[in-house]
């Protein structure tokens, strides 16, 4: 739009304001010729504008988060973070600037810095958010635990003794709770609250006085139609609170009383007078009708309140055909985030978001300089106003100079930059300007008015793609929903997703892996979309224990993409070896389904619009890690040596592709290959010394009645001890060779090279029980690498023990035992495993050059213990 | 010397221990300070530097692995903790049931029992950690301490079955399940800390105490409501013999006097209160039971001046007791409603009560005097006196207004009266729909006419009353017609329109709007009779029978106006139809009108109803003779 374009006149150069565009606590205000100015930093400058040097800065011990001036009293107060209010006086002598040398400059800042007394602090409360004066009132603000408090206080003087603190009235806002915290301190809402008075006209009040700089007198009629016939009477002051969540609350001040005991009731005394559904802003009033010849009052005669996102509601009353009194609200859409706002009382409301400060004439409907004058709606308010842009971009906080000419207004402002300025507006002229309009003129507007559409057809399909992506999020927020409360609901039994794995040897490059194959299967009756990925952690056992070292942990996310209903996914992952060539076996695989709501949500809730909402950008990186999404655990699995064991000496009909080379081959070749790869060496070296060592071995007993139990009808057709064998390689890719020859007895290969045998045969335990010999199966582990011996003994250990313990909870009760055999056996590991905490402690303490004895003795331990004296039963 | 090595270098744990120890009573110390000191703000100040204090050490002190060396220290740390922030902030928030929770956890920690338990809440927690502590003997001193904390949390959050077994268990004594709580807690019996023990704020007999008045006052308060007064009775004596502060005091002595006169030994309960206006400087809820107590026996001058010191009372602010940085009795009582025995209002509300109970007793001018007053108190701008005028169940506003005009006029003082009613309408004029539109509407035969709220048609009903006793005949008689004419188009149906006010109900109910529209006309129709306009004074008189079938004024005004017609049939079948009602068993005027309406029937009442019907019969029966 043309034409306006303020005087800008830069005063001075602040601090930047603390928090960026998304403050909403930085305050500048005036005071005859005095600024007061606040950057929601710990300052409060005092700047005079006729001599246009700052004059005074005053330091507090927190975060100043509003500032009052009470002309009456001549007293500033600040609401200080944390702390309380404190109250300055205007008249308090500060060193004049003037008394100054000029030429020591340097040494000390012209102006005093004046750290504020404690003894200011006139109300001191932590919990204090926001705070208004009224004539000789305080209306305090504060954040309880539960609910917003409103308390009403007699006015402190500066310098007061605040005890006895007068307070006269307190209500708790129950039906407006503040966001949900978390337990310790109070969090400082991100958009503080506002406060607002208001007036009945009266004699009592005087006209179109300014309370402080946030009060003002209504006109009767929409006093009495919105805060009710009590308060008309009583001509009570009424107290506007606009909160973060949007709600819109009033409160008689006279109805606001205690009777030394009691707070207010507040289904009584608090109103709701609207909800806006976003933080409000800014609350102010204003004139829009012309003022009739024969009054010299100027009511405003209309309330309005402002949103963050633009949102902004305006109230007036009217009188229907009949004659009585009805209220006429509308909302509108201004551009949005609002950053601050300010209304001149003359019918304009100026409010400023990050891509500059805009004013909308509420009384002359629209812009108030625009060529269009739509349409005014019943009861004198604009059916859609257009806000023109003043070209000042990020103003933080803003203030409507008062006693400025008719017609023209100023406004102090604060830049993001903390920039403090004054815009003057020359209104006046540019109303009267001539009505007959050149044609050049004419065309220039046509152009802008074609600019403005396209501006606007581009804002409408970007709010559309954006109503689009909201959609299409709430979509596969419901089928995420679906399969979460599928998943969850069938705890037990079998899942409706589930994940199985296989290990398989492969080759990969010039090394063998070991690989995990994960097959994800959706038997549910929904889809898995995009937002969905499987995460799988590999974890080695060996460091499950040690917490230093759980960073070893690998964990693989891998997107979804779409999984139908009935759909298989298969994904295979490396388990090593390394880079080091070791193997760390066993590794637990463990699955779990992440759904992640960033992914989904994110997309729908970031600005659309050309400039960015920091309060948004906030709002979406807020969300803690451990909300970001929905994790579904889908189980578990433990990969070790039996899995991992190969066995080249049988004929794999099953296994195509190339057998298993590293250990298959000549000595010379793995010798040379450690050469070429010194990193993979103690494998080399370990697989050489495993020639030529004796065998060292290991064996389990199980009861021959439990084996069967267990195994069930898997062992019909073979031996007990096939049986066995194959039941323990059943995950293993020999499995099925091991079925189809009947073995008793297998020879494979360890992945670090070493020859492993595993037994089973049946042997007859004498001395257990009274009733006999107890006929067990013994499987013996033999290999010449002490790890692999290890290994493999502890994986057929886990899985005799995962058998035991899922028969004891069936199984028949164990045969006789004779005591004094098991006390016996119990004795001597105990004196084993005295022996081995010496050794420990030995060898912890010992120097280090004598470990290969101690080391010794601990391998002769571990072999007593291994050796099989008690079976399972 | 040990606290003054520094933390840094490797200090044994003892000795940081006792650095903790150290600071925890230094913060004690502070605080205690703190509560002396007569200079509000530094008090203040200085008690949230101990609380800050005691937060950080509980957070270093949480900061590492519990420990059972460390626990005891750490609980009395929790215990001072919670005791300063709930006396600072008067009152118990989840906050604290946050911190003994976390206490719980951290004794539970060492136990490794923790995990399973993590979902049973409070009371499991509790339950395991009392198990728990039976192994550990030199816990269970601040672990009663901390207990009497938790049961200060859930009497103030009235969770009394929680209460009750917690007391149970720290008993020991589940099996002989005594469920009364004063019993449960007269039992308990907390091990005395050793001497060498860390300092703490309050210690736990100091709570048990507080516990136990704070319990039987709440015990007594909600036997007293249920109606069980002998046990109320006993439960109050028990807390009035316990450890409270004065204004406690005041409040049992208060419940005291209540029970009694409801028990119905009025001469005890006086005792009792004036023992409460002797003990403390809160002469609020005393008083207001004083003058019920009066009302009961009848006293009206006795009522009336308990009321009248009420409302003196009411006016000192009294500036707000210093508390104590304790957990107090006052911290543990249900938050003070207005719908509570002890509630005594406010000054305007008490100054409306006076004002109300003078008129209603027949004493016409000081109720006057103290309407003018409470008007005055009410929309006095210079002074900010910011009092509630009336809780919902209260007169609105305009009513307040109605009732001092008809208390005026009652006075004889109906000049003033008049004033009051343009005051009245003054203020509002803005909000009432216009009325010269109105009328020009209604030439036309616009459909709907807008509403116009009942108290202005009252208004004009006294208004006209008013200009009567001024002799006024035509002004009366206008004023009359005008609020029959708003009381005929506002249909009792859109009552939801105009501008709000709390309580419109209580003028708007159907019976009320039936008494005001028969009141003024029987106004009018006694001014017709007045200046010898019979006809039109019958037809108003009719018209009223028709409107309010129930009030019976009408019918004997009628009476009289037929018999002064000489319509002598007419007269006699009326006094028939009268004769048979009177007979009747008199259902008593169960239905409430506003007091200002009510005042007003009374000088529209026929003035001997019972001579009337007396005359009336013997003249039938001389005519008959004849």
């Amino acid at each position: 739009m043309v034409g306006l374009t303020p005087r800008v006149d830069y005063l001075a150069d602040f601090c930047r304001p603390l928090g960026g565009l998304a403050a909403g606590r930085p305050r500048v205000l005036c005071h005859g010729v005095e600024i007061f100015l606040s950057t929601a930093r710990k300052q409060v400058y005092v700047y005079d504008q006729e001599r246009r040097l700052l004059t005074a800065v005053y330091t507090f011990p927190g975060q100043v988060w509003h500032l009052e001036v009470l002309s009456l009293r001549r007293a500033i107060y600040v609401l200080c973070a944390g702390r309380g209010i404190y109250c300055l006086s205007l008249d308090q002598p500060r060193r004049s600037p003037s008394q100054h040398d000029e030429d020591d400059e340097g040494s000390e800042p012209p102006f005093p810095v004046i750290p504020v007394d404690p003894d200011a602090c006139v109300l001191p409360d932590a919990t204090l958010c926001a705070f208004t004066v009224l004539d000789t009132m305080l209306v305090t603000l504060a954040q309880g635990p539960a609910h917003w408090k409103v308390q009403l206080f007699r006015c402190p003087y500066p310098g007061q003794d605040p005890r006895p603190r007068g307070q006269i009235g307190e209500v708790d806002l129950s039906s407006c709770t503040p966001l949900a915290r978390s337990p310790g301190e109070p969090k400082a809402p991100l958009f503080p609250p506002v406060l607002y008075c208001v007036s009945p006209p009266g004699p009592g009040v005087p006209h179109g006085h300014l309370h402080g700089t946030r009060g003002f007198t209504l006109e009767g009629s929409l006093f009495g139609l919105l805060f009710g016939a009590d308060a008309t009477l009583m001509e009570s002051p009424v107290l506007l609170v606009g909160l973060p969540s949007g709600q819109l609350c009033c409160i008689v001040l006279k109805t606001l009383g205690t009777s030394g005991l009691a707070t207010s009731d507040p289904k009584g005394t608090v109103k709701v007078l609207h909800h806006l559904e976003e933080p409000v802003i800014f609350i102010g009033a204003l004139r829009t009708e012309p003022l009739a010849e024969d009054m010299e009052d100027t009511y405003s005669d209309c309330l309005v309140a402002l949103g963050h996102h633009g949102r902004t509601l305006a109230i007036k009353a009217r009188r229907d055909e009949a004659g009585s009194l009805e209220p006429v609200l509308r909302e509108y859409c201004l551009p949005g985030p609002v950053l601050c706002a300010a209304c001149d009382g003359d019918g304009r409301v100026y409010h400023s978001t990050p891509s500059g400060l805009c004013v909308v004439d509420l009384a002359r409907a629209g812009a108030p300089w625009g060529p269009v004058q739509p349409s005014t709606g019943p009861g004198g308010l604009p059916s859609l106003p257009c806000p023109a842009s003043l070209r000042v971009h990020s103003v933080l906080a803003l203030f409507v100079s008062p006693g400025v000419p008719e017609g023209g207004t100023k406004l102090l402002a604060l830049s993001a930059k903390g920039r403090l300025m004054t815009c003057s507006l020359d209104l006046s002229s540019e109303t009267s300007r001539p009505a007959a309009e050149t044609a050049a003129s004419a065309g220039r507007k046509v152009k802008e008015l074609l600019g403005a559409i396209g501006t606007i057809s581009e804002r409408v399909s970007s709010l559309k793609k954006a109503v689009d992506q909201r959609n299409r999020a709430l979509t596969r927020l419901n089928e995420a929903m679906n399969v979460s409360c599928t998943l969850l609901s069938s705890q037990k039994g079998r899942r409706p997703v589930s994940c199985t794995t296989s290990a398989t040897w492969s080759r990969l490059g010039l090394r063998d892996v070991l690989t995990a194959t994960c097959l994800l299967e959706n038997r549910s009756a929904f889809g898995l979309g995009p937002g969905w990925a499987l995460c799988v952690q590999v974890l080695p056992s060996s460091h499950a224990s040690d917490l230093a070292s759980a960073g070893s942990a690998v964990t693989y996310t891998l997107p979804v993409g779409q999984l139908g209903p009935g759909g298989r996914w298969e994904m295979t992952l490396p388990l090593g070896p390394g880079e080091d060539g070791v193997l760390d076996l066993p590794v637990t695989v463990s699955y779990m389904l992440f759904y992640s709501l960033r992914e989904v949500v994110g997309g729908a809730l970031a600005p659309s619009g050309s400039f960015r909402d920091p309060s948004l950008d906030r709002g979406a990186s807020d969300i803690a890690p451990e909300q970001e999404g929905v994790c579904l655990p889908l189980g578990e699995h433990t990969v070790d040596l039996l899995q991992a064991l190969r066995f080249p000496g049988l004929a794999t009909p099953c296994t195509p592709g190339p057998g298993p080379l590293g250990p298959a081959r000549d000595p010379v070749d793995t010798f040379l290959a450690a050469q070429c790869r010194p990193g993979s060496e103690p494998a080399g070296l370990t697989s050489l010394r495993a020639k030529h060592l004796p065998p060292s071995a290991a064996a389990i007993r199980v009861s021959a009645e439990l084996l069967r139990a267990a195994l069930g009808d898997r062992h019909s057709g073979a031996t007990l001890c096939c049986a066995a064998l194959q039941w323990l390689l059943a995950d293993n890719a020999a499995a099925d060779v091991v079925r189809a020859c009947a073995l008793a007895s297998v020879q494979g290969v360890a992945p670090d090279g070493a020859d492993v045998h595993l037994t089973a045969r049946e042997v007859a335990v004498a001395d257990l029980c009274p009733a006999g010999p107890i006929a067990a199966v013994e499987i013996q582990v033999e290999s010449p690498s002490l790890a692999s011996t290890c290994g493999v003994h502890h994986a057929v250990v886990r899985r005799v023990q995962r058998m035991v313990s899922e028969q004891a909870a069936q199984g028949p009760s164990p045969p006789d035992l004779r005591v004094q055999y098991l006390h016996q056996i119990q004795a001597s590991h105990e004196t084993l495993l005295r022996e081995v905490q010496t050794l420990c402690d030995q060898r912890s303490t010992e120097d280090e050059a004598s470990p290969c004895a101690t080391a010794g003795r601990l391998l002769r331990v571990y072999e007593q213990l291994r050796s099989p004296s008690l079976p399972l039963l | 010397m040990s606290h003054q090595t520094p933390l840094g270098s490797l200090v044994p744990q003892a000795n940081c221990l006792d650095l903790w120890r150290d600071k925890n009573d230094q913060l004690v110390r502070q605080a205690k300070v703190a509560q002396d000191l007569s200079f509000h703000l530094r008090r203040q100040q200085l008690a949230q530097d101990s609380l800050e204090g005691l937060r950080r050490l509980l957070d270093s002190l949480q900061g590492l692995p519990a420990a059972v060396p460390v626990l005891p220290l750490e609980l009395t740390v929790i215990c001072n903790f919670i005791t300063l922030r709930a006396s600072l902030a008067q009152g118990f928030t989840e906050d604290q049931a946050q911190d003994i929770h976390r206490g719980l956890e951290r004794v539970l920690e060492t136990q490794e029992q923790l995990g399973p338990r993590l979902e049973c809440g409070l009371r499991g927690l509790w339950s395991s950690v009392l198990c728990a502590s039976s192994l550990q003997p030199e816990l269970l001193p601040v672990l009663h301490h901390l207990a009497g904390l938790q049961i200060a949390f859930w009497l103030s959050t009235d969770c009394l079955e929680d209460l009750t077994l917690l007391l149970q268990t720290l008993n020991g004594s589940q099996s002989n399940a005594s469920e009364d709580l004063l019993m449960l807690l007269k039992t308990w019996n907390p091990p005395a800390k050793e001497s060498n023990a860390p300092l703490t704020l309050q210690d736990a007999w100091g709570l048990r105490a507080v516990l136990l008045t704070a319990s039987a006052y709440r015990q007594g308060l909600q036997e007293l409501i249920t109606g069980s007064l002998p046990r109320a009775l006993s439960s109050l004596h028990e807390a009035a013999s316990g450890l409270c502060s004065r204004t406690v005091l005041v409040q049992v002595y208060t419940a005291l006097g209540t029970c009694l006169r409801k028990m119905g030994s009025p001469q005890r309960a006086l005792l009792y209160l004036v023992a409460a206006l002797k003990g403390g400087s809160t002469w609020g809820p005393p008083l207001m039971e004083a003058s019920r107590l009066y009302q009961q026996l009848g006293n009206t001058a006795a009522e009336l001046e308990s009321l009248e010191l009420l409302v003196e009372a009411l006016s000192i602010t009294h500036s707000s007791e210093i508390s104590h940085l304790l957990i107090g009795v006052e911290l543990l009582l249900p938050q003070p409603d207005p719908a509570s025995l002890l509630h005594c209002g406010t000054q305007s509300q008490v100054k409306h009560l006076l004002a109300s109970r003078c008129l209603q007793t027949g004493r016409a001018e000081d109720a006057a005097e103290h309407y003018l007053d409470l008007l005055a108190l009410l929309l006095d701008d210079s002074e900010p006196k910011f009092f509630p005028p009336h809780c919902p169940p209260g007169p609105c506003m305009p009513e307040v207004f109605l009732e001092a005009a008809a208390a005026l006029i009652q006075a004889g003082r109906a000049q003033d009266a008049l004033t009051i009613c343009e005051e009245l309408f003054s203020r509002m004029s803005v909000l009432l729909p216009k009325m010269p539109r109105l009328w020009e509407d209604a030439r036309k035969g616009t459909k709907e006419s807008p509403h116009c709220p009942p108290w202005v048609s009252a208004m004009h009903l006294l208004q006209g009353q008013a200009w009567m006793r001024l002799g006024a005949q035509k002004e009366a008689i206008s004023e009359f017609s005008r609020c029959l004419e708003l009381l005929f188009q506002a249909s009792p149906k859109d009552k939801e329109q105009g501008p709000a006010s709390n309580c419109e109900q209580g003028c708007t109910s159907d019976m009320a709007l039936q008494q005001l529209r028969a009141a003024a006309l029987i106004s009018r129709g006694l001014e017709w009779v007045a200046s010898d306009q019979d006809t039109k004074a019958l037809q108003d008189f009719l018209l009223s029978i028709q409107v309010c079938p129930g009030n019976q004024d009408a019918s004997f005004h009628l009476l009289q106006t037929l018999r002064k017609l000489g319509r002598r049939d007419e007269a006699t079948a009326l006094w028939r139809r009268l004769e048979a009602q009177t007979k009747l068993p008199q259902e008593n005027a169960t239905w409430s009108v506003p007091l200002y309406l009510e005042t007003c029937l009374s000088w529209i009442h026929p003035p001997d109803r019972e001579t009337l019907l007396e005359e009336f019969r013997t003249s039938l029966l001389e005519t008959c003779d004849l």
